[in-house]
């Protein structure tokens, strides 16, 4: 669903959908799933549906009403409600400003301006661009599969992925800083921030003794 | 919270303006692509939270400081990776198991190394994204340069942990 809609912005909306599992035929012409590969599974499946989020509230509601009391039980359903009416409006502009960031920054053009840098700079480049990609795995792994299929470095390419999931301002924003608390996100999210450029060096390093080779341009 | 609630305000009426001044004005694209997202949390992240918050005062606190807790140092910090890297799901999962474990007596190195675990490793996001769109390679060569991050990432927060 999500993807299908993103399917507009083009070629890597059409990657997206691709590897999310829509038709076969579109995955191929994508050249996002090679023959060999086994047919994706959605995130819905990992996601799991409300259903069974219902079931799990319903059962630890039931155990903290018997171990732990009424009163207990009372008190961790006021405690939820309440972290809710805090966190809803910020992860609700979070999201608002991922919306807007993905609608005005053209993807596959950062992918191209990305793909010709390396070096240093390349990872540099990549964790910033990373940080401050917003979205989940449909809107980071696109612009990674066009950056490598275009030939960049496979550092730069894991530089990004490791930014946008270690550093990403958009996973602070909605997540850690509303639920977390604004000490131990800081925290995390600094002592992270040379991760990017171990990962991508240690990915150069790997990838010059075992290359990866790119995916075979097919369409 | 509150800096960073206003800085989020500041930089959405930063984009809105920047959106405006775009032919075509796409603040409705923005606004659906926000809806798309905010659409599998309307239900799930309450009932995430409040399941969460009822777990919170009969989970076995002893057994989550002895083997997570501030004290338990470097073997803390290797438990706290094996358990980020299994851990199932996305944030909507994840982060309200994380703050019962960190309300639980889960130490600050220890928390800082389970959630890197869970975002590097990502057992979740490999199955359905990253094997099938990257190849099995790709997969080991980001996984094989990714190991060590949780670690390293817990001792950097290890002097910071109160």
């Amino acid at each position: 669903m999500v993807i299908r809609r993103l399917g507009r912005t083009g070629r890597i909306g059409k990657l997206a959908e691709g590897a999310r599992g829509g038709e076969p035929a579109t995955a191929a012409s994508a050249g996002s799933t090679g023959p060999g590969r086994p047919a994706p599974a959605g995130p819905r499946v990992f996601g799991g549906g409300a259903l069974a989020f219902g079931l799990l509230a319903l059962a630890a509601g039931t155990g903290c009403w018997l171990l732990a009391g009424r009163a207990a039980f009372l008190q961790a359903a006021a405690d939820s409600l309440l972290l809710l009416a805090r966190i809803t409006p910020l992860i609700l502009a979070a999201m608002l400003v991922g919306g807007y960031a993905q609608t005005l920054i053209p993807r596959d053009k950062v992918a191209r301006w990305l793909g010709g840098r390396s070096g240093w700079r390349g990872l540099a480049l990549a964790a910033a661009l990373g940080a401050v990609t917003p979205g989940g795995p449909f809107a980071s792994f696109p612009l990674v599969y066009v950056l490598w299929r275009s030939g960049a470095d496979l550092g730069t390419a894991i530089a990004y992925l490791t930014a946008w999931s270690v550093i990403g301002l958009h996973r602070l924003f909605i997540w850690e800083i509303p639920l977390l608390g604004t000490d131990l996100a800081i925290l995390r999210y600094v002592v992270s921030l040379p991760l990017p450029f171990v990962a991508g060096l240690l990915a150069r390093r790997i990838a010059a003794r075992f290359p990866v080779p790119a995916p075979r341009e097919e369409a | 919270m509150l800096i960073a609630a206003l800085f989020l305000w500041l930089v959405l009426a930063l984009l809105a303006i920047v959106a405006h001044r775009r032919p075509g004005r796409p603040h409705h694209a923005a606004a659906k692509l926000a809806l798309v997202q905010a659409k599998p949390l309307a239900l799930r992240l309450p009932l995430a939270i409040l399941a969460a918050g009822f777990l919170a005062p009969i989970v076995p606190r002893e057994l989550i400081a002895a083997w997570l807790g501030g004290a338990s140092g470097l073997t803390g910090i290797l438990v706290a990776t094996g358990v980020g890297a299994i851990l199932p799901g996305g944030p909507m999962v994840t982060f309200p198991i994380v703050i019962l474990l960190f309300n639980a007596g889960a130490g600050t190195a220890q928390t800082v190394a389970l959630l890197t675990a869970w975002s590097v490793l990502a057992a979740h996001r490999v199955l359905a994204f990253e094997l099938p769109m990257m190849g099995g390679r790709f997969v080991l060569l980001r996984l094989a340069a990714s190991l060590i991050l949780p670690v390293l990432a817990g001792l950097a927060a290890l002097p910071f942990a109160p």
